[in-house]
């Protein structure tokens, strides 16, 4: 063994002073220092992605509760090191200069917020950002507040019996909720203050939030601690579940980034497997002598295995090393568009990439070495004699391993990756059985091209199975980043339709019966654009098919939570606008009475299914509904969104208000007090803030989401040369043995050109067809997207890849066709 | 017919400059046939691929057919080459993925010859290939890949052909056929022949014979 690591590593050196090994190292270099590049930078935007969604929360982690908390388990936070704070909502009516207004008081521990920072002014334009809480004695209020109650800056105002100094605006909290129901004027306190004002009594309405940050496996340690002992008027919050639209944009992101690993993986397995087959065929007269030299079968596999694992070991070490500083320039060149605080690039990140390397590596490159067994002695009579080639099973199947495990991480789901590699497979078999046949029946047509033109098309023809295989391997590359591509563009537009220009910044409330259409009228005659109004009417969920909903739903789930409260009962009889009918139909013209449309994740949770009778109390009186539809909603569009839709008639004998949702923009926001005016009992509700935030954090995550996609493109086109480099050899000695015959250079320009632009139009036009049906798969069952096939891509695709095939095929032929022909010929 | 002057070639490498031909001058008279000997290492077929256009000397020029190679660039010597030179080389140097009449076909299809495939077709079945048209190279012995060399080489009628080692890889029975067919081939069609060998029956055979020792002719 040790004679042979030894010999293996003599050998390795040789083959790298002589260059046989560059290419191979080349691609290697490339797959590991992106695949690692890519995972620390994603791994790090994640992180960062997520610290910012904890801002969101002010916090890690936060427990939601209406009573304080247990000291056992602030004793466990502590004792897990986790920093804590505490803040209680709690409504108020606050009396000032004879006037009166519904205020939301909030107050707030010294260390609040843990994550985020609030933004005050001192009543000018400028805004102050500050991790700093209200001091004891102060108090920093809305700027709406002000005039409402007529005071200023600089005033006192009394929350219960303490009097506190009006000292800064309040214009911004990371984790105020877009909840409107949650919308009154805010007022933040010292929490130290609040004994002394003696507004919290029993029966008091308040809203407890405890909110803890830290490490990561501490913060895990305490939400299994916390868990089982949660009542049932206690929830734990993260990042994740906090606000459905924050955690959509961040699942999707996260989907997208291990895609885009997979994608990398993938590119750089084309070029190892087709460098590495490179390599084997130079090596199949070496591994003839070898065995004339008394080397078993199983002494040379281990020999080059031996030679690929140090040469692995270096090259990973050395992709790992480039990756980290690649991944620096990345956040270097990016800093202005990202958070100022980044999260530190993880060991286990790198020590991944090094993995990663390596299992790259021996995915892609077992199958064409496993060749080396099979070389006939009988080279060393006859160099051109042709190996065995092991079984195809065996070749193919420790690649398509290696694949199915990246996507079954991915995925997460055993069906799913077997129908994507089960397609995938069937579709390569059929494509590549197809392009053989076509290219084989083409052939016939060579002599009807004119000669100038038939030696470029007749090197694509000569050898069905090799262009094939070429033309696959260009497909899957091609696929790879037409997939980056297609999924980031698709990502960012259904971002960008979230939220266009005029999405809704207010909701206006407690609209009465009588001014439905008058209210109507006025926001068409001030051309104000809104999303539809609907009418409200409190119900609570009590029976599902006449069995107690308490007996049905499981605790701590989000059946369990809507069932505890009343629930905004609607009826329509047009489908809410961004609404989607799941399973079952939408009422037609003539809605039958007492039907009702329920949203999908809540009817899962409470185990609902098409033709359940729902059984509500609405103002003391039941009412059962039957489930004809259910529909899948989005809530991250600011616009009125309901659980339960009934249809027409069935809420008529209720007591009902209307709600609705407009887009006003800052020139026009006098129109407010005229509204307010006129319909002195409704409330309209500003939330601007909520739209800046998801905008802020949309903004950042296309930014770091199209950063990465130009890296795996710039590695799709790194790959892309490295591979034609590795198929170059056989067109160098054929282009000198026709410029040996007499072929001027022109032809054999015009041959290159035409058998790459050739080569690269098929590949492209093949990667067309593979990479929709991908997508389709993907946003249908992965990413949750609609799928609408890009055109202009499609018919793009295969021109710029027949470009760019042309482009990397001609600066790796235009190097050699200078060295003198006898080079070339003795080489061969 | 070839005429060359104070022809040499010097290369690089690290272990430093390397002389491997000095100072050849010498003169190929239309019709005849030389044969290039010398132990191996001596600079014969750098000779050759110089005479051919196949390389560039460091020193002094090469005149083919009354034009100096020398002085043309890589497109002029392509042409010259497709006019009046064909090439049998110890290897072989066939097409793997063409088949026996393609391969032939090739320097024809170069120069525009429309009649291209017949005149293939008549020299492989010339040189004893005529059930062998279809099979790729790989398919063939090594006799008959040089067999289809041989046509190949004739098949554009050149006036000058160049051989290196036509038997090198070949049993000296093969060997003793090819250059039956080499030399039977020479005399139909009146070729200029310069061929390198180790084989001294070989070079007897040749109107005049030159030994190079170290780069420099004895």
């Amino acid at each position: 063994m040790k004679t042979t690591a030894l010999l293996a590593w003599r050998l390795l050196r040789r083959d790298m002073r002589y260059g046989e090994l560059s290419i191979l190292c080349v691609a290697l270099i490339i797959a590991v220092s992106c695949s690692t590049a890519v995972n620390l930078f994603s791994d790090r935007m994640q992180r960062t992605m997520n610290s910012q969604a904890a801002e969101f929360l002010a916090a890690d982690l936060v427990i939601s509760s209406s009573d304080d908390m247990s000291q056992s388990w602030l004793d466990e936070a502590a004792k897990l090191q986790l920093k804590q704070a505490k803040t209680i909502e709690f409504p108020t009516a606050l009396m000032e200069n004879d006037e009166l207004l519904l205020a939301s008081v909030k107050a707030v521990s010294s260390l609040y917020p843990l994550r985020g920072q609030l933004k005050i002014s001192d009543g000018s334009e400028n805004e102050i950002t500050t991790s700093q809480s209200p001091l004891e004695g102060e108090v920093w209020v809305e700027k709406r507040i002000l005039p409402a109650l007529k005071l200023n800056l600089g005033d006192m105002l009394n929350i219960g019996e303490k009097a506190l100094k009006i000292s800064k605006i309040l214009t911004y909290e990371p984790d105020r909720q877009g909840d409107f129901y949650s919308m009154s004027a805010r007022v933040m306190m010292n929490e130290r203050d609040l004994a002394q004002a003696h507004v919290i009594q029993a029966g008091s309405r308040l809203h407890y939030s405890f909110q803890f940050s830290g490490d990561e496996k501490a913060l895990k340690a305490f939400h299994d601690y916390v868990t089982p002992q949660l009542n049932a008027s206690q929830r734990i919050i993260d990042i994740h579940q906090n606000r459905p639209e924050i955690g959509e944009a961040l699942r999707r992101a996260e989907s997208y980034l291990g895609l885009l690993s997979i994608l990398v993986v993938l590119i750089s397995g084309v070029a190892i497997a087709i460098a590495t087959r490179r390599y084997t065929e130079r090596h199949f007269n070496t591994v003839a002598v070898l065995r004339c030299l008394g080397y078993k079968q199983n002494q040379v596999m281990m020999l080059f295995v031996l030679q690929f694992l140090m040469l692995g070991f270096f090259t990973s070490a050395l992709g790992c090393g480039i990756g980290v500083m690649a991944q620096h320039g990345l956040f270097y060149l990016l800093k202005s568009f990202l958070p100022a605080t980044i999260a530190a690039p993880s060991l286990f990140s790198l020590l991944l990439g090094f993995l990663m390397g390596m299992t790259i590596l021996f995915g892609f490159a077992l199958p064409p070495l496993l060749q080396m067994r099979k070389v006939s002695i009988l080279r060393v009579f006859q160099h051109q004699l042709e190996n065995k080639t092991p079984s195809a099973w065996l070749v193919y199947g420790i690649a398509l391993s290696l694949t199915s495990f990246f996507i079954w991480s991915y995925t997460d789901n055993l069906k799913m990756t077997a129908i994507i590699i089960g397609g995938g497979l069937l579709t390569l078999l059929i494509l590549s059985f197809l392009l053989t046949h076509f290219l084989r029946y083409a052939k016939r047509f060579l002599p009807k091209i004119p000669l100038n033109w038939r030696f470029g098309v007749e090197a694509l023809l000569r050898n069905p199975k090799i262009s094939t295989v070429q033309i696959l391997a260009f497909s899957v590359t091609l696929v790879a980043m037409i997939l980056s591509y297609s999924v980031r563009t698709d990502l960012i537009k259904d971002w960008q339709l979230q939220l266009p220009a005029n999405a809704p910044n207010h909701f206006a409330i407690n609209i009465f019966p009588e001014q439905f259409e008058k209210i109507s009228n006025d926001f068409k005659q001030q051309n104000i654009h809104s999303s539809g109004i609907y009418p409200v009417i409190s119900g609570r969920l009590i029976a599902i098919n006449d069995v107690a909903v308490q007996k049905i739903v499981s605790k701590e789930t989000q059946g369990d939570r809507a069932i505890r409260r009343d629930l905004s009962l609607t009826w329509s009889a047009q489908l809410p606008e961004d609404n989607q009918i799941i399973s079952g139909e939408w009422w037609n013209e003539m809605p039958v009475k007492n039907q009702v449309s329920i949203e999908e994740k809540l009817a899962n949770s409470l185990g609902v299914k098409l033709g359940d009778n729902l059984t509500f109390t609405i103002s003391n009186q039941q009412v059962i509904a039957n489930v004809t539809s259910i529909r899948r909603l989005r809530w991250d569009t600011m616009k009125p969104n309901f659980y339960m839709v009934f249809s027409p008639t069935s809420l008529d004998n209720y007591p009902q208000t209307f709600l609705t949702s407009f887009f006003l923009p800052k020139e026009q926001k006098n129109l407010l007090n005229q509204l307010v005016k006129t319909y002195p009992n409704v409330t309209v509700l500003e939330v601007d803030f909520v739209l800046t935030q998801l905008k802020t954090i949309f903004t950042q995550l296309t930014a770091a989401i199209n950063y990465i996609l130009y890296f795996a493109l710039f590695a799709g086109l790194t790959v892309l040369f490295a591979v034609i480099h590795a198929s170059l050899d056989q067109r160098i000695y054929e282009s000198a043995l026709m410029r040996v015959l007499g072929a001027n250079r022109a032809l054999l320009r015009r041959t290159h050109l035409l058998e790459f632009a050739l080569l690269g139009f098929f590949a492209g036009l093949l990667a067309v067809l593979i990479s929709q049906v991908l997508l389709f798969a993907l946003y249908h069952w992965a990413l949750n997207l609609t799928y609408s096939p890009n055109l202009s891509l499609c018919v793009l695709t295969p021109f710029s890849s027949a470009f760019l095939v042309c482009l990397a095929g001609f600066s790796c032929v235009k190097s050699v066709t200078n060295k003198p022909l006898i080079t070339i010929l003795k080489e061969k | 017919m070839i005429e060359t002057v104070n022809l040499g070639k010097t290369v690089f490498s690290p272990e430093g400059a390397l002389q491997i031909l000095k100072d050849v001058t010498l003169k190929i008279h239309e019709g005849e046939s030389l044969a290039i000997i010398g132990t191996s290492g001596s600079g014969k077929s750098t000779l050759l691929g110089l005479l051919a256009g196949l390389d560039s000397p460091s020193t002094g020029c090469v005149i083919l057919n009354g034009q100096n190679l020398t002085s043309m660039d890589e497109d002029g010597r392509a042409k010259m080459r497709n006019q009046f030179v064909g090439f049998v080389f110890q290897s072989f140097q066939l097409i793997a993925s063409l088949t026996a009449l393609e391969n032939v076909m090739l320097p024809l299809e170069l120069a525009g010859d429309k009649q291209a495939k017949s005149k293939a077709s008549a020299l492989l079945e010339r040189v004893g290939l005529a059930h062998r048209l279809s099979h790729t190279p790989i398919k063939l012995s090594g006799g008959e890949q040089q067999r289809v060399a041989l046509a190949r080489a004739f098949v554009t009628q050149p006036a000058i052909l160049f051989a290196d080692e036509p038997t090198g890889n070949l049993d000296s029975k093969t060997g003793n056929h090819i250059i039956e067919l080499l030399f039977e081939l020479n005399q139909e069609q009146k070729t200029t022949l310069v061929l390198v060998t180790h084989d001294k029956e070989l070079a007897n055979r040749c109107n005049r014979k030159i030994t190079l020792e170290a780069g420099a002719i004895l």
